[in-house]
């Protein structure tokens, strides 16, 4: 669905990827984490033909993304971290936007607005922030384009918004979408992503399945000061010592996310070994 | 599905735009109505009576260029903000049909709206000026004396006193499209300030151009005189000095060489400076847009 092949890109100078390979398939939700400044929204922008690539190539659904065809862009929606909505009423986003998404549905697109609790005869000049977001998230999922990309969708939501969104997020997936979520929230994502991707520095540090992660690693809490020591991550907390060790037994562990990334940018050789073998 | 142009998303666009900038286009068209009346209100105040053509063509001309090409150079506005600009890129339209939306809007639509707005205000402000004037006309008027009142005039035709230039106003309103066209790019190719930066850049070519053609041209060719246009060209004669230490360089049409263009170049030349300057510019405007990044 989407292939990346030596990406290099660089805005003027500053160079943001040297190049990347990535390839992503339809029916997963693929979290893109990485600190901020990594290339994360950059690499959302040229998968959307928004930035073109200085060398290498992208292909998206058999498309070039940088020819901007309309079969292309109807295909693929984005929900920019910071974007713009006109100050309509929420009906002319159906009646004047849809149309231009061939598998849009209206019925979706109401069912989503209810779930996030906006109200259907609002105008969006008079929502906040947060709401016009999950507006926007709203047509997104209901344009049903093959390929959404979300560039920091929680920034802005409340604690309630964000368990409605992975809510939502969860019920839309089907095997022929796609879903890039790109994000430094890790926690939100937690339980909602089946393939994490780590970029830093423009290049991928870690590319694994959640399936993958869960069989190789094992995330515990432990007051052994041995086992600590030789884990592949440890933190402190409150509760004793968070480790990541290798599982080795195959035991089930809850997939901490945040501590993975961490893992991941501290320590990522060790971690990346374990997935070798 | 053609993805170059389709009519169906093109009139999609067109009514997109339309939902989302009617307010604006509006309450714009108000404030060119109220500026149009209050100029023509000033006017008939400091020269009391009828509006003659020549008082309604100006206006009409000057408002056409000012505010065309300030809406020209808000056209591509919202490319120069991320949020905005990315708002427009990602809409399932091609960039020819995304630009004939903007050109529809911004030459067709505002000229039809332009001339709507002026012919409205235009009829009220020769009625009052009338009105002013046949009082005035009351008060002072001998026997014999004939009232004559000030009509809305087509603006479209040369006034009496370009009869001479027959295509006067043909050739105006050629020299507007072009104008705007250029407005048009400068507001792709500016991102912010457009209308400034458009008409700095405009004011450099022009004076660019008439360094080029003054000194640089002149220099080049030998001592002599355009004759009627850019096609022919008269050499003056050279001649020795009796002294024979120098040159003698005079306008002799006995001895003077003309050169002259073939007939074509001179067809071809006046046809693209009369045709070609606008749809240049969209052209260039297209391709800009084709290689706009967000």
């Amino acid at each position: 669905m989407i292939d990346i092949q030596n990406l290099h890109f660089a805005y003027r100078k500053k160079p943001v990827f040297t190049g990347l390979s990535l390839q992503l398939q339809p029916g997963h939700i693929y979290g893109l984490l990485g600190k901020n400044g990594t290339g994360k929204s950059t690499l959302l922008r040229n998968i959307a033909g928004l930035l073109f690539p200085d060398k290498g190539k992208i292909e998206v659904l058999g498309f070039i993304p940088g020819r901007r065809q309309p079969a292309f862009l109807q295909e693929v929606f984005m929900v920019p971290e910071e974007f713009f909505l006109p100050d309509t009423p929420l009906w002319h986003l159906v009646e004047y936007h849809a149309p231009f998404y061939p598998k849009f549905n209206k019925a979706q697109f109401e069912q989503y607005i209810a779930a996030f609790e906006i109200p259907a005869g609002s105008t969006l000049q008079n929502m906040s922030y947060g709401q016009k977001k999950k507006v926007l998230i709203s047509f997104g999922l209901a344009s049903n384009a093959s390929m959404l990309l979300m560039d920091e969708p929680t920034n802005g939501l409340d604690i309630m918004s964000k368990s409605q969104f992975r809510k939502v997020m969860a019920g839309a997936l089907n095997e022929n979408k796609c879903i890039v979520i790109s994000t430094h929230q890790v926690k939100d994502l937690e339980n909602l992503i089946d393939r994490i991707t780590i970029i830093d520095e423009g290049k991928i540090l870690f590319d694994q399945t959640v399936e993958a992660i869960s069989r190789k690693l094992n995330f515990q809490i432990s007051f052994d000061s041995e086992e600590i020591k030789q884990s592949l991550y440890n933190e402190s907390s409150l509760r004793g010592s968070a480790i990541i060790t290798a599982n080795t037994e195959g035991e089930e562990s809850k997939l901490d996310l945040e501590l993975l990334y961490k893992a991941i940018v501290l320590n990522g050789a060790a971690v990346t070994a374990v997935f070798k073998h | 599905m053609n993805q170059l142009f389709d009519a169906r998303r093109w009139w999609l666009l067109v009514r997109k735009h339309w939902s989302e900038n009617k307010k604006k286009y509006t309450l714009s068209l108000v404030a060119i109505a109220g500026l149009l009346l209050l100029w023509f209100i000033l006017k008939i105040s400091s020269e009391p009576g009828s509006i003659g053509i020549e008082l309604q063509i100006n206006t009409y001309y000057s408002g056409l260029f000012i505010v065309g090409c300030l809406y020209a150079s808000m056209l591509f506005a919202d490319l120069g903000s991320r949020t905005r600009g990315l708002n427009y890129m990602v809409v399932p339209a091609s960039q020819l049909e995304k630009l004939l939306c903007s050109l529809f809007y911004g030459v067709v639509v505002f000229v039809v709206c332009y001339t709507a707005i002026f012919y409205m205000v235009d009829m009220i402000a020769v009625k009052a000026g009338n009105a002013i004037a046949y009082n005035r006309w009351l008060k002072g008027h001998s026997a014999g004396d004939i009232f004559v009142p000030g009509k809305v005039y087509n603006v479209f035709s040369s006034p009496d006193h370009h009869a001479n230039h027959p295509g006067f106003v043909f050739y105006l309103l050629l020299c507007y499209f072009a104008l705007q066209a250029a407005f048009i790019y400068g507001s792709l190719f500016f991102p912010k300030f457009s209308f400034i930066k458009t008409v700095i850049a405009l004011l450099l070519i022009g004076v660019c151009i008439s360094f080029f053609i003054a000194k640089v041209i002149a220099h080049i060719l030998p001592p002599g005189n355009y004759q009627h246009d850019l096609t022919s060209y008269e050499v003056f004669t050279v001649k020795p000095t009796a002294s024979g230490d120098g040159v003698m360089i005079y306008n002799d049409p006995a001895s003077d060489k003309l050169i002259t263009l073939p007939e074509w170049i001179g067809d071809v030349l006046v046809f693209l400076l009369k045709y070609a300057f606008a749809p240049l510019f969209w052209l260039a405007t297209y391709y800009r847009l084709k290689e706009k990044e967000i």
